[in-house]
């Protein structure tokens, strides 16, 4: 027994500091810059870019990979709380909570040096992704105005279709429906050809909120949408119920796979990868995603055909994955000299090749892989709640997701559900009203 | 007449339906397993499609690429010096513990033992920021006396003891009803043999107990060998990471290999296996022993 203990002091002692120093323990030194991340699919990027960056100017970028994500927010919030967060970082959370971090003083606001030589920095990104990051003057968040976070790359959410099952159908692949009765056409055509319609994540609602929220511009516009949300007009509004109608629409049309509603996206992008489904409503992460689960796969991708003439489609987007400088890092003017050279044309480029994500530098589109312009393309059509100066009370979009979900399998009425919508909103305002 | 045939199916019947029910059992404990080993040897097209338990083309090299792009090696002996370090230690305390609560008249031993059994109450997670502000406090995070040897174990400290401090309320618990039940006559004759306490302690009770022991070793080397949460929190860098980082590398934001992944956590779990097969007798023995009586 004594020689065991021994062995096991001798072993923990040994091993403890019997090692070489690693990469971790100068993280405070002021020499080099220091970034923490999230982005599993990005690390050998990073590396090689921040390899080639110390090539050409000397610097020191060191790539910390945090994941999952829950747990780099755990270490987010840690290290604001101990004054210890690195050079650069993202936050993952909403406006609110980013709000909050700014207002402690750990966040930099970088629109000074957006505005330098003529706002050249701040042209190079698409507006509505930097619009992400940025705080207006008023906003309801009380935030000094400016940009807070440089967007590493952009995303939207649209509608992909399967070619090959296209043309199983009958349906044209190269021109895909643009219109309602030439979708709702699509649905009966793919049915008959026993081909299922549409799969996406409906079981995570947000993704409903974002189909629903681009049929609602769509049919009332903007500035009716944001009444809306300010309460100054009614869910029970006919528009609204006109919204509700497309999913109803959709499901008696053949649209929507099986199980759509409790179907998480990871399960919809295996039934659309293996062809099990002929349209699918993701994010332009999905070409990263199809690739690797079959390449082969033919697709194109497709605004959501209109409901309505009045108003244009406007689909979710903005900045994907967005960087802060610390407020209090040592490093400031090299930090933002890497941030610059990092959200450059080439860099871009080649994240955009490496990684497949499409770039926030809109001078490196002629660069990047096909599969992406098809998303790229539609930019100027996305929009973003986070975009908005208004937001809605989180139980009424939760009563809204829930009621289309309602509707799809069949328990709820549009009607009904627009009334139910309207009634929580009301008892949302009239709280918000007793807390004033 | 009859009694004997109806025995003898009675019998019957309930020893195949026994068996039926532990091998369903069985088999839902090896089938995740053997579906991991499955899947490793598959493409990243073909781990959707291809449902068969052994692909018609196996891929034997995702092990070498799992193992290379993952950067295994130094995870692998990080992981192996946490695990010893820290079983080590939490059998070390909880035995004396146990044995003090147990065995000696200390005043307040079972206010301290109640508290103990309080922490079990409370989750590592549930405590990341505030862990994570202590560590910061006590100077464990970003150490910098200046040797860049010594800054390397405060690092690896500020892991290794809160993975101590959250494996010893279950160990304590253990040992001390394994203790408990340890009749007072063997201390007795130890004593009246000129034994001390820490004697009758390192000579009688220790030994007795490796059944219980064996169960803390296996609980713990599970919980510090899959263990990463924790690492990422207080960790900084990837030389200090254990072998669970490693894992990371395959799993995307978007999208995550999954063959490589199976791949890397095959490796992962060999070493498991073949502590968990090494102390099988005992650990049987420990729970049959009441090791884990509640």
């Amino acid at each position: 027994m004594i020689k065991f203990l021994f062995l096991i002091v001798v072993l923990a002692l040994t091993s403890v500091t019997g090692c070489a120093p690693g990469d971790g323990f100068d993280k405070s030194s002021s020499d080099k810059i220091v970034a923490w991340h999230w982005m599993t699919d990005r690390e050998d990027a990073f590396t090689e870019l921040a390899e080639k960056y110390k090539a050409l100017t000397g610097t020191d970028v060191q790539f910390e990979l945090y994941a999952p994500t829950d747990a780099y927010s755990e270490k987010i919030k840690g290290a604001a709380q101990t004054k210890t967060l690195p050079d650069i970082f993202g936050i993952l959370a909403d406006k609110r909570i980013i709000s909050s971090f700014i207002k402690a003083g750990h966040v930099l606001n970088l629109s000074p040096y957006m505005d330098m030589d003529d706002g050249q920095w701040e042209k190079t990104f698409y507006a509505k992704a930097l619009n992400v990051n940025r705080f207006l003057q008023g906003n309801e968040f009380e935030v000094s105005p400016g940009i807070y976070a440089v967007p590493l790359d952009v995303m939207n959410i649209q509608m992909i279709y399967n070619k090959d099952l296209f043309k199983k159908a009958g349906l044209d692949p190269e021109n895909p429906p643009k219109n309602w009765a030439e979708f709702l056409d699509a649905g009966n055509k793919l049915h008959a050809a026993g081909i299922q319609g549409m799969v996406s994540g409906w079981g995570e609602i947000w993704m409903i909120d974002c189909l629903a929220s681009n049929y609602a511009y769509n049919i009332m516009g903007e500035q009716k949408f944001v009444d809306t949300i300010k309460g100054e007009a009614s869910y029970a509004d006919q528009d609204w119920i006109e919204v509700f109608t497309v999913f109803k629409d959709m499901r008696d049309n053949n649209l929507l796979a099986n199980g759509i509603v409790t179907m998480v996206n990871k399960h919809a992008e295996q039934m659309f990868a293996n062809q099990r489904a002929a349209l699918a409503f993701n994010g332009s992460w999905c070409v990263n995603v199809y690739n690797g689960m079959n390449p082969d796969l033919n697709y194109g991708v497709m605004l959501p055909p209109v409901y309505s003439d009045k108003y244009p489609m406007k689909i979710w987007g903005g900045a994907g994955a967005s960087l802060m400088v610390s407020a209090r890092s040592k490093n400031i003017d090299k930090t933002i000299k890497f941030l610059k050279w990092l959200t450059a044309k080439d860099q871009q480029a080649y994240l955009a090749n490496k990684t497949c994500n499409l770039p926030s530098n809109k001078e490196s589109l002629g660069e990047i892989p096909q599969a992406l312009e098809q998303f790229v393309d539609d930019m100027d059509s996305v929009t973003h709640p986070s975009n908005l100066n208004v937001s809605e009370f989180p139980k009424v979009i939760e009563a809204r997701d829930k009621g289309i979900q309602s509707i799809i399998i069949g328990e709820k009425t549009p009607e009904e559900v627009a009334l139910e919508v309207q009634a929580v909103k009301i008892r949302e305002l009239k709280k918000q009203k007793a807390r004033k | 007449m009859q009694k004997p045939i109806y025995y003898k199916i009675k019998k019957f019947m309930l020893m195949y339906s026994t068996h039926i029910l532990l091998i369903i059992i069985s088999l839902s404990c090896i089938l995740p397993l053997l579906w991991m080993f499955s899947s490793s040897l598959k493409t990243q097209a073909t781990v959707f499609s291809d449902m068969s338990l052994f692909p018609q083309n196996p891929h034997w090299e995702n092990f070498y690429i799992a193992w290379t792009k993952g950067g295994f090696g130094r995870y692998f002996f990080n992981s192996l010096l946490y695990t010893i370090v820290v079983v080590s230690g939490i059998v070390f305390i909880t035995s004396l513990a146990a044995y003090g609560i147990s065995r000696l008249k200390i005043p307040g031993k079972n206010v301290i033992f109640y508290v103990f059994l309080a922490a079990m109450m409370i989750p590592i997670p549930g405590a990341f920021v505030a862990l994570y502000v202590l560590l910061n406090k006590l100077g464990f995070l970003n150490p910098n006396t200046g040797f860049p040897l010594l800054d390397n174990v405060i690092m690896r400290l500020g892991y290794i003891l809160p993975l101590i401090n959250s494996g010893l309320s279950l160990g304590i618990y253990m040992l001390k009803t394994f203790f408990d039940k340890m009749p007072g006559d063997l201390e007795d004759s130890a004593r009246i043999d000129g034994c001390s306490v820490f004697g009758i302690y390192w000579h009688i009770a220790l030994p007795m107990a490796k059944p219980a022991i064996a169960v803390i070793i296996i609980f713990n080397t599970l919980n510090v060998w899959n263990e990463y949460l924790l690492a990422m929190l207080v960790l900084t860098g990837k030389s200090l990471m254990p072998l669970t980082r490693a894992l990371m590398v395959f799993r995307g934001t978007h999208i995550t290999e999954y063959p490589l992944l199976m791949s890397g956590m095959t490796i992962t779990v060999i070493p498991i296996i073949i502590i968990y097969l090494m102390l099988q007798k005992h650990i049987i023995a420990g729970i049959t022993a009441g090791a884990v009586k509640g």
